[in-house]
């Protein structure tokens, strides 16, 4: 086992890591993928990670660092090359309905209508429920995210923001206690996203905000607005946690009042601070600088 | 929405019009260039309608009317495209979802593929002892490979991004091929059905021209050697059509299943 480089940050405080339950342990993992003829490829090294339960965290970083990679290995769907997952206490071995996926790119099946889209996934997940509870359980989800009066059509007559409705719709159905969120909102324009952030909130409390949120984002205002904690990553290759930020900033945040308090303002330099650093980084001997 | 004497439709409805009058144009020169050894548009018209008066008629097994003569080779091809399809689509779906099927059965196909259909007729007369069924044979053939090829290249060519969401959500084996497999590989294996149907077409003509009996190929070859040529002609009309209407109805299952329509 190689020395834990970045653990949690000691000497920041922890929200939620004490009072709560413990959803999410990222345990010193590495993910190398092979490449074409020489070697392996590192994308995430040595990543350390404690959410707890009913936590909103966002990933940050660099396009390319390995913010889906490491998603990835959280929702099964990528094997560590070292280290572990482990969610709800059971080590991750592969995708599960405990964990409820928004891709990156929606990645809804075009040959279906939204409602068989959030349906058929409810079914997969829930077999043991009737056909009229399933059904109950689509359409509530659907009505959620208002797109009710929109089940029948196909993926290709929806917007970007009905499909991520759509999407959101989806994972939130099958009632999963981890959700992983891979830049949903990245797509949107600012309008349709500020009223995402506030659907997805709702969605939240609704469950006694229960559920544990991971999300990706390029997004610091986003970011901010949403999360507990803000993880921002190093650019890679082999990347590891740059620094993990608190927003400590109370709920309900009210969009338009946080961004004029001073704790607001801190984090949000902090964090344009850490992700223009590494740009400067990488950019070594460009003579500008961002 | 459209109506049916939209502009579109008008516009083209002229072109098929015009594209006609072309036809007709080049083959009056061709026959007048040849003196009339190949019959002018009016002759064979002339030809033609006496063989839809009575498409129907049959006055002995070498003697039938073109009404006949095609519903035969339809019947040929139609069930000669059933019967390599049953064969076709379960092995394209096998090759295209296992590398084991796909490494094993692609070298056989890609021998057997270019091989003309009519080359397997004498080991169909072997198998089945009858001119019949040795027809039906080749088309079976002849049906096999595009549908295979392409329902094999929809099913291997599934995108990562749909296999995840089936991943994600914990579908089962069956829901898997149902809801994400099939429906992706449809319309690949419907254009296979439609290149499949369309080589078919072509290929019953120079089987029956092998194999006698009824058909609209054995027509053909009949009229050659009673000399007439609008018949022929007529003919080949008659077979072009049937093909065009044989490619608009796959057609119109291609946009049936297509699911990225607005
Ligand atoms: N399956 C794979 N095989 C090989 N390399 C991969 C694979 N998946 C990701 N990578 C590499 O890992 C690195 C991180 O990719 P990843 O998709 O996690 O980036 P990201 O941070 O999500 O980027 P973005 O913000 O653009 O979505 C990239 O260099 C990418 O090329
Ligand atoms: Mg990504």
């Amino acid at each position: 086992m190689q020395p834990k480089q970045f653990v949690d940050m000691p000497g920041a405080p922890v929200l939620g890591k004490n009072e709560r339950p413990v959803s999410i342990e990222v345990k010193d993992v590495t993910i190398a993928f092979p490449t074409r003829g020489k070697g392996v490829f590192t994308a995430v090294k040595n990543i350390d990670l404690t959410i707890g339960k009913g936590e909103i965290v966002s990933i940050i970083g660099h396009s390319g660092c390995g913010k889906s990679t490491l998603m990835n290995a959280v929702s099964g769907m990528v094997k560590p090359t070292s280290g572990e997952v482990i969610v709800n206490g059971k080590r991750v071995t592969g995708p599960g309905p405990d964990r409820g996926i928004v891709f990156q790119n929606y990645s809804l099946l075009p040959w279906l209508t939204v409602y068989q889209n959030v349906y058929q996934a409810v079914d997969a997940v829930m077999p043991a429920k009737t056909a009229a509870e399933k059904r109950e359980l689509a359409e509530r989800n659907l009505t959620m995210v208002n797109l009710f009066q929109h089940r029948d059509k196909l993926p290709s007559q929806l917007s970007g923001g009905m499909k991520q409705r759509t999407a959101i719709a989806r994972a939130f159905a099958i009632n999963p206690s981890v959700l992983l969120l891979d830049e949903p909102f990245g797509a949107l324009d600012a309008l349709t996203k500020g009223s995402m952030h506030i659907e997805l909130l709702k969605l939240w409390n609704l469950d006694h905000r229960e559920k544990t949120i991971i999300m990706v984002t390029h997004d610091i205002e986003e970011a901010i607005f949403l999360s507990d904690r803000v993880v921002v990553m190093n650019d890679g290759p082999a990347a590891t946690i740059r620094e993990i930020v608190d927003i400590p900033l109370a709920r309900p945040r009210n969009k338009k009042a946080i961004i004029h308090l001073p704790e607001y303002m801190a984090v949000h330099d902090r964090l344009l601070s850490l992700l223009t650093k590494s740009f400067s980084i990488e950019d070594e001997g460009v003579e500008y600088q961002v | 929405m459209k109506t049916l004497f939209s502009l579109s439709n008008l516009l083209a409805v002229a072109w098929f019009a015009g594209s006609l009058a072309l036809l007709i144009a080049i083959w009056w020169v061709v026959s007048l260039v040849t003196e009339h050894e190949i019959p002018d548009p009016a002759a064979t018209w002339t030809v033609f309608s006496e063989m839809l008066q009575d498409p129907f008629y049959d006055s002995g097994p070498n003697d039938k009317g073109i009404g006949i003569q095609l519903w035969g080779s339809i019947k040929r091809v139609g069930a000669g495209f059933l019967l390599g399809s049953l064969v076709a689509i379960p092995m394209g779906l096998l090759m295209g979802a296992s590398t084991v099927g796909m490494r094993l059965l692609n070298p056989l196909v890609q021998i057997l593929r270019p091989v003309s259909p009519l080359a397997w007729f004498p080991l169909g007369l072997l198998a089945f002892k009858a001119a019949e069924g040795a027809t039906v044979f080749i088309i079976a053939i002849t049906s096999l490979w595009p549908t295979l090829i392409n329902t094999a290249f929809g099913v291997s060519s599934i995108p990562q991004d749909f296999k995840n969401v089936g991943k994600a959500f914990g579908f089962s084996r069956w829901k898997y091929i149902s809801k994400i497999l099939i429906p992706y590989a449809l319309p690949h294996m419907i254009t296979g059905l439609r290149l499949s149907i369309g080589v078919a077409w072509m290929v019953i003509v120079a089987g029956e021209m092998l194999s006698g009996g009824i058909g609209i190929g054995f027509f053909v070859w009949d009229s050659w050697n009673g000399l007439s040529l609008e018949k022929i002609l007529s003919a080949i009309l008659i077979i072009g059509f049937v093909g065009l209407l044989l490619d608009k109805l796959f057609n119109g299952l291609q946009q049936l299943v297509a699911y990225d329509k607005k």
